[in-house]
């Protein structure tokens, strides 16, 4: 850069950041043997205080009551957590079943079923919910809701109307026009994989880095401010790591992905600030929120402050827009059990259940707490991603009391796609920025 | 396990053969009392009573695999409002810290 004196050398530009992730941070948790009923009371209490302000004034004159205090045919309003059974739904009783019949051999990837029927539970009973209203394929276990609707001579609780938490409120977008300014989101980049194209990576992080293209496209990279890589940075031969003892050469081998992903990311570190997060093929713990990845990994990387290692959902502020996010686990855990048009729908319904992942942890591992549910979201984001999904899909909803609008983003995986995310911080539009390494023969 | 041998009634004894009552069986209602329904034998004060029925009341969320005093803690930290007297009972230590199910289940 030195060499051009007349011409003044592209700086890049700077952003303020802030991180919000202390509440995904496990290091002050003590596990004393509790069990999962304790999250789902800290989370039916923090959420059922929310919905009882808001039935005030959704059913004003509709008496409140509880799951046992249901009396046939009267109309009232009932809060509690959603349970949906279902019949395919893997059960470890299964194998205890006499009737192998029921069980099916092949194991399906959504576990839907006409048959699947909701129930809402509280500390006082549970209540089987019948009606059209309430479709079982939207909803999933651990949602927190009130009903509208009375209880029938079945027995079932025949609903006429739902609420959801809604969004949260939401903090100011910043609306000065200023410059462009971008953040660049990417994931599932599985280097050490033979999936992965190291060639395609590399030309990633040039670009950004701005290693790459004449003084136009340099100074299009230049206004890159931040990086996110959204989980799954590593993928680690699968064979190698199922349980066996390991010969010294495999030893070697299973750190060859991490040793490339810290050359990488060193390069990456060394022009902008970058935010790993770990994802569900990452060395990192199993159950959420996933605990960021530990320094060590990285020897060169690390040592920048620019590097920084995060939790997963991960969510910061960035001059002021706030973000959330996650590797995936969450979306993916939904699809699973439940069924919506594409992957953006299965965002909106979590931030209008105000709940990052509801499927914790019936079906999803996490974290037992006792006092708090960090998954609650208290305030909105601006930008919303999950990352590791099939392709790159983007759309902005305005909903919420408030008007609250949130650009969501499906981040693809690189390894697959060749394709990053970038979000422009001046109004939170979005391109996708792909790479490809096709040779002409 | 006694051999059926002709008389069923025989076999299915119609009281208890065992006529040493235990400790406790002056203060139950009656000597053919089935054992799991008496209590363990262990002397609990009015204090542990009025812990216990702390640890069942259903406002303050499951008891199991929490001390007294975290569920305590949780309870005001939520804004329920927990009985100051519990607090005061766990904090002079004379109490057992651990819920009633401690052991058990």
């Amino acid at each position: 850069m030195g060499m051009d004196s007349e011409k003044n050398s592209l700086c890049r530009l700077q952003c303020s950041y802030a991180s919000l992730d202390e509440v995904f941070e496990i290091g002050k948790e003590t596990y004393r043997g509790q069990q999962y009923s304790q999250i789902y009371f800290a989370r039916l209490h923090l959420m059922r205080t929310l919905l009882y302000s808001l039935v005030s004034q959704w059913k004003p004159q509709t008496p409140v009551c509880t799951v046992l205090g249901l009396e046939q045919g009267k109309e009232c309003v009932i809060v509690g957590t959603l349970y949906k059974h279902m019949k395919l739904k893997p059960c470890i009783l299964d194998e205890y079943s006499k009737e192998r019949s029921a069980v099916p051999l092949v194991r399906p990837h959504n576990f839907m079923h006409d048959d699947d029927y909701l129930v809402l539970e509280d500390e006082s009973g549970r209540v089987k919910l019948g009606g059209d209203l309430i479709s079982p394929s939207v909803f999933v276990t651990g949602i927190v809701v009130a009903l509208h609707g009375k209880e029938t001579g079945a027995g079932d609780f025949s609903v006429l109307e739902v609420l959801e938490a809604g969004l949260p409120p939401q903090i100011e977008f910043p609306l000065k026009s200023r410059e462009d300014k971008y953040i660049v989101l990417v994931s599932g980049l599985n280097v050490g994989s033979s999936d992965s194209n190291p060639l395609q990576l590399q030309l990633f992080i040039d670009h950004i880095t701005g290693h790459l293209g004449d003084e136009k496209e340099q100074s299009i990279a230049s206004q890159i401010v931040h990086v996110v890589i959204a989980g799954n940075s590593i993928g680690i031969p699968r064979g190698l790591v199922n349980g066996q003892n390991l010969a010294s050469k495999d030893l070697s081998r299973i750190a060859e992905p991490i040793k490339e992903l810290d050359i990488l990311l060193n390069q990456i570190a060394a022009g902008l600030p970058l935010d790993i997060m770990p994802g569900p093929n990452d060395p990192a713990n199993f159950s959420l929120p996933q605990q960021p990845l530990h320094r060590c990994l990285f020897p060169g990387s690390a040592a920048y402050n620019t590097f920084r290692s995060c939790t997963n959902p991960h969510s910061f502020e960035i001059d002021n827009i706030r973000f959330l996010g996650t590797s995936g686990q969450n979306v993916d855990d939904l699809e699973k059990y439940s069924d919506a048009k594409d992957k953006l729908e299965f965002m909106e319904r979590t931030l209008r259940w105000r709940h990052i992942a509801p499927t914790a942890p019936n079906t999803l591992g996490c974290y037992p707490y006792t006092d708090s549910d960090p998954f609650f979201i208290e305030s909105c984001p601006h930008v919303y991603f999950v990352g590791n999904q099939n392709k790159y899909e983007s759309r902005v909803i305005k909903a919420g009391s408030e008007g609250q609008f949130v650009r969501l983003i499906s981040v693809p995986k690189f390894s697959e796609s060749g394709v990053a995310v970038v979000v422009n911080l001046r109004d939170l539009e979005c391109h996708a920025l792909s790479f490809g390494t096709q040779f002409s023969s | 396990m006694a051999s059926v041998s002709g008389n069923m009634k025989g076999f299915y004894r119609q009281k208890k053969s065992n006529t040493k009552s235990s400790k406790k069986a002056s203060a139950k209602s009656g000597a053919a009392q089935p054992t799991a329904l008496v209590s363990h034998g262990d002397d609990y004060s009015a204090c542990e009573a009025m812990l216990r029925q702390f640890d069942m009341n259903m406002a303050y969320g499951p008891c199991a695999g929490m001390t007294r005093t975290a569920r305590w803690e949780r309870a005001q930290k939520l804004g329920l409002n927990p009985p100051q007297e519990i607090e005061k009972l766990l904090k002079s230590g004379k109490v057992q810290n651990e819920s009633l199910w401690d052991g058990r289940i």
